[in-house]
This record gives C-alpha cells, sequence and structure tokens, in this order.
C-alpha cells in the first residue's frame, strides 16, 4: 500500500494575518502556537496524540527551531523535521509526514508555520544573510530578492508568448475578489484589472498588486492515519497524491538561470501527483496554487495542465476563476489577497483545500467540492510540491 | 552605477582566477577539462560531471539579454541612487548565463535579445565588476 488515501488531514487553525504594524506583542513564538492550538482543538484530539512535528523555521530562527518548538509546546514526539526550502516546504512537510505515518514512524503529525515578518526584513535576509556565492555573483548588482527573480520570469513569459499585462492583472483581480470575502485576508479591498495596471510598478514588469504583503500570521495542519481520522468528528481529507521536483539552475540566481525560465517544475510534481492519485485536472473541483506573484500562477496553470505552455495567461483572461466559477482557484484570495505570512504562507493553499473540501468555506464554498490541487512553489519556481486532497478515496486508479 | 558602498565580492579560493582576471578586464568562464562543460560562476568541480580538473575560456565579452527587470524601488540603500536600474540575465557568446546589470543605455531601450558587451566597474585596486553596455554599430564592424 502506498500513501494515497492512507492518512487524512483532521484539523486546521490559523492566526490572525496581520501587517507588522498591527503586529504588537506577537512572536513568532506566539504564532506558532497558537495556530497549533487551535488545530489541535479543530481535531478534537488530545495534545498527547500528536507524536510528530514539523515546522518551517521563521526566517530569523535558528535552524533549532522544532526543537525549541517541540520543547515550548511540550510534546512528545518521535518524528521531527525542520522545513527550510521556501514555499514547498509546507506541501513536502505534508508528504513527508504521510510517508512517516503510512511507514509507521509516528501516527499524528501537527505541521505548522507562520512568524512576524514585513518586507524590510525579506530584503534584509536577502542581502545580508546571502552564502557567499550569492553575495559575490547576485548580490553585488542589486537584485530586489524574489521580486527581481520573478520579474525575470515574468518578463521572459511575456517576451516568448506575447502575454498583456492586462491578463497577469486577472490573477490579482480574482485573489482580491476571494480575499474581500474571506475573513481571515489581510488585503480586503477589491481590486480589478484597471487598479492594478494603475499600481506602482515596483520591478518592472511587477506591479505592486501582483507582488505579495508580507505579514504576519501562521496556520497549521494534523494529519494522521484514514482510520483514526474516521473516529474523529471532521470529515477527513485525504491525502491521495503527491509529488515533488527540484530545477538544477533556477533557485539562485547567481546560477544564472540555466534551465527555461517559462516552463517549471510544477509539471513533474503534479505529474507525479496525478498518478499517485489515479486523477487528472478534470477531476480536480478547485486549485490552490502558490501565489508569491501573479507569473506564478500562470505557469502553475499551465504545468498543473490546464493548457499548454505559453496558453497560461490567456487561460487566466478568458476563465471564470472564482469560487461558482468554471474553475476555483485560491478560493480565500490566497496570498495575493491574504497577505504572505512567511511559514504561514506555505501551509495556507493546502488549508484553504482542506476547508473547502470539509465543506466549511461559508460564502465562497465551491459547489459539490470533492477532490483539489494544492501546488506548493519554493526558490523562484525552482522547488515545487504538488499534493492531490479528497474528501472521499475513489475506487480504482493506480495505487 | 556609483560604487558607494555598495556589497562588494569577496575573493574565495574557488573564484580567485576570475576575480583577478576581472581586474585586468578579462571574463573568464570555468571550463571542465574532462568534459568540456562550461560553468558560471566559478567552483569547486565540474557540475556535469564533477571533475576537480577546471580550466578557465576567456570570453569574448559579447552577449545577449536573455531577460532583465527595471528595477523602481532599491531593496537594499546603496542600490538606491541607481534607480531605475536594470538588473539582466546575460547569455554570453561562450554558452553561459549570468547575472549583471546593463547600463549606459536609457533603461527603456533594454530590450530581449539586445546585444551587450562586457566593460570592467573598477571599485577598488583588485577588484572590477563586469557589468554590460549595448554594442554600438563600431563594435560589430
Amino acid at each position: 500500500m502506498g500513501i494515497r488515501g492512507s492518512c487524512a488531514v483532521i484539523g486546521y487553525g490559523e492566526t490572525q494575518f496581520a501587517k507588522l504594524k498591527d503586529s504588537a506583542g506577537r512572536t513568532n513564538y506566539s504564532e506558532q502556537c497558537l495556530a497549533a492550538k487551535a488545530a489541535i482543538a479543530d481535531a478534537g484530539i488530545d495534545k498527547d496524540e500528536i507524536d510528530g512535528l514539523i515546522s518551517i523555521v521563521p526566517l530569523d530562527q535558528k535552524s533549532s527551531w522544532t526543537m525549541d518548538l517541540s520543547e515550548y509546546l511540550q510534546l512528545n514526539v518521535k518524528f521531527m523535521d525542520n522545513m527550510y526550502f521556501g514555499g514547498a516546504s509546507g506541501n513536502a512537510a505534508i508528504l513527508y509526514s504521510a510517508a512517516a505515518i503510512q511507514a509507521g514512524l509516528c501516527s499524528t503529525v501537527l505541521l505548522v508555520g507562520g512568524s512576524v515578518l514585513d518586507t524590510s526584513m525579506v530584503y534584509e535576509f536577502g542581502m545580508e544573510d546571502s552564502i557567499p556565492f550569492e553575495h559575490d555573483f547576485d548580490t553585488i548588482y542589486g537584485p530586489m530578492i524574489d521580486n527581481s527573480a520573478y520579474a525575470l520570469i515574468k518578463q521572459r513569459y511575456m517576451y516568448e508568448f506575447g502575454a498583456r499585462q492586462e491578463q497577469f492583472a486577472k490573477v490579482v483581480q480574482n485573489a482580491r475578489y476571494h480575499a474581500a470575502r474571506f475573513p481571515n485576508a489581510l488585503l480586503k479591498k477589491e481590486v480589478h484589472v484597471e487598479d492594478v495596471l494603475a499600481s506602482r510598478m515596483i520591478c518592472d514588469p511587477l506591479h505592486l498588486f501582483e507582488i505579495v504583503m508580507p505579514c504576519t500570521g501562521a496556520c497549521a495542519l494534523i494529519l494522521t492515519s484514514a482510520e483514526r481520522a474516521r473516529e474523529l468528528a471532521n470529515p477527513p481529507v485525504y491525502l491521495l497524491g503527491g509529488g515533488q521536483a527540484i530545477d538544477r539552475g533556477m533557485w539562485h540566481p547567481a546560477y544564472g538561470r540555466s534551465g527555461s525560465l517559462t516552463t517549471s517544475p510544477v509539471r513533474e510534481a503534479a505529474r507525479q501527483a496525478y498518478a499517485m492519485a489515479g486523477l487528472g485536472i478534470k477531476d480536480m473541483d478547485f486549485l490552490q496554487l502558490y501565489d508569491c506573484y501573479t507569473i506564478t500562477v500562470v505557469i502553475s496553470l499551465e504545468d498543473v495542465g490546464c493548457c499548454e505552455n505559453g496558453k497560461g495567461a490567456e487561460f487566466v483572461e478568458k476563465t471564470d476563476l472564482t469560487y461558482n466559477g468554471e474553475l476555483p482557484v485560491n478560493t480565500d484570495g490566497g496570498q495575493l489577497g491574504r497577505g504572505q505570512s512567511y511559514g504561514g504562507g506555505h501551509f495556507v493553499h493546502a488549508v484553504e483545500a482542506v476547508r473547502q473540501l470539509m465543506g466549511r468555506a461559508g460564502d465562497l464554498q465551491v459547489p459539490d467540492a470533492r477532490f483539489g490541487l494544492v501546488n506548493g512553489n519554493g526558490g523562484s519556481m525552482a522547488n515545487e510540491c504538488t499534493l492531490i486532497f479528497g474528501n472521499e478515496v475513489p475506487k480504482g486508479g493506480v495505487l | 552605477m556609483t560604487a558607494e558602498g555598495k556589497p562588494v565580492p569577496d575573493i574565495l579560493p574557488d573564484t580567485r582566477e576570475y576575480w583577478e582576471a576581472a581586474s585586468r578586464g578579462e571574463l573568464l568562464v570555468q571550463t571542465c577539462c574532462s568534459c568540456g562543460s562550461k560553468q558560471y560562476f566559478p567552483r569547486l568541480l565540474c557540475h556535469r560531471c564533477l571533475s576537480e580538473d577546471l580550466g578557465w575560456t576567456k570570453s569574448s565579452g559579447m552577449g545577449t539579454v536573455y531577460s532583465y527587470t527595471v528595477i523602481h524601488q532599491a531593496a537594499h540603500q546603496t542600490f538606491a541612487p541607481d534607480v531605475p536600474y536594470v538588473y539582466a540575465i546575460i547569455e554570453l557568446d561562450e554558452g553561459v548565463r549570468m547575472i549583471s546589470n546593463v547600463v549606459n543605455t536609457d533603461v527603456s531601450k533594454v530590450h530581449i535579445g539586445m546585444k551587450v558587451k562586457v566593460f570592467f566597474h573598477r571599485l577598488s585596486d583588485t577588484i572590477s565588476i563586469p557589468r554590460f553596455e549595448p554594442v554600438q554599430q563600431a563594435d560589430t564592424e
């Protein structure tokens, strides 16, 4: 038996997403502990049932963070890991936890990420914490950290395929449509294509509204065996498939971006996830796609199979991506609408998938949602981890 | 671009020859003596075959803009006087890509496919940084 259907998410929790100026009294500990507490309560289990822990190390914490957190929460765990490879870490943490549960290393894993962080801190870490070759072959040329890395991708994409700015702007319009209706979103004001185009050019061709706003917040999930999940009050949300892929030349710009800028490892990660689940893009009732920038969503849509390479921007333009549209995407507003919590953002898309599949998305509920895809992206489209969840385990498929 | 206070590369064992060449006005591309593979930036071993037997190819200094961004808001205060400036991927004629800046031109004129050539921006007696500028008509004739 493989991972498919062997584990399920039984609960989730979030803290309030907030700007740094509104984060007085909050710390990396308060974020991760309170999200964890909420997830444990939501799952309806005793804290002592948790015997596994994976946490996303906040940018300004030491690599011992997960051990520190385990002790702070007084957990007795026999499976533990730090995750520190960007936005794909959350999904990978879920996938690795499922493998550990399935292998008998542990039974119930708490997955948590979140921190207190703002833009200036991101830049500070990016510029001053860089590793030697990054400093010597990239930082000296004045990058705007992630903004410039994704701007290079978007510029090349527009050149190769003739994609237009208003097509990218539709990604933001969709995100903010959902965020305006989602209780725990930072950016509550709806914006339209023309507003995005009128927003300040930060890192041409990326406008301000196409770039996530770093914020305070945390998300947590609890994963356990399918058998245990069926004993609990929440409807189990089964992990049906997962896959991970890493590009050799896309992480540090210092390497000069040796790979293609316009296709991504999402293609391979999604292929693995579909194969494991025995499902395809047509079976997906929604997609929760890592959305640090508009270009990330456009390329991810292509690479999860919505359309061929180069047609993603046009697909966005022509498709209703709202929760009750043709293909619901980022139904809580995603990070472009909710703000990007470092660490919380690693799990935010999985949490929304679970919320939808438990039927708890309220005004933003995707009708009759059964299966959904979640993509996590890290390292400027270098690391990708795709998961497929369902509120049932379909018969057949590849086991 | 100004040099004032900007990050300066550290000369490390793997990169010493590269920076010494840059200081003389030469752009070197590390080349594997076993498999012939070229790589940027210089490393301890070949990224393709893991050979430690590495040599150097002197680049013509000519290249093409593979992608670029015009940065309007500097992430680091020392680049603030330079905005808007161009941060780009340059594909050298030798085949490797590197990050650099395209300068000495109106930022609105920079485009993908633009032919550029290296020049060396001297920061100190020992450090010169390769940056790029548009190829003028006279350079290609």
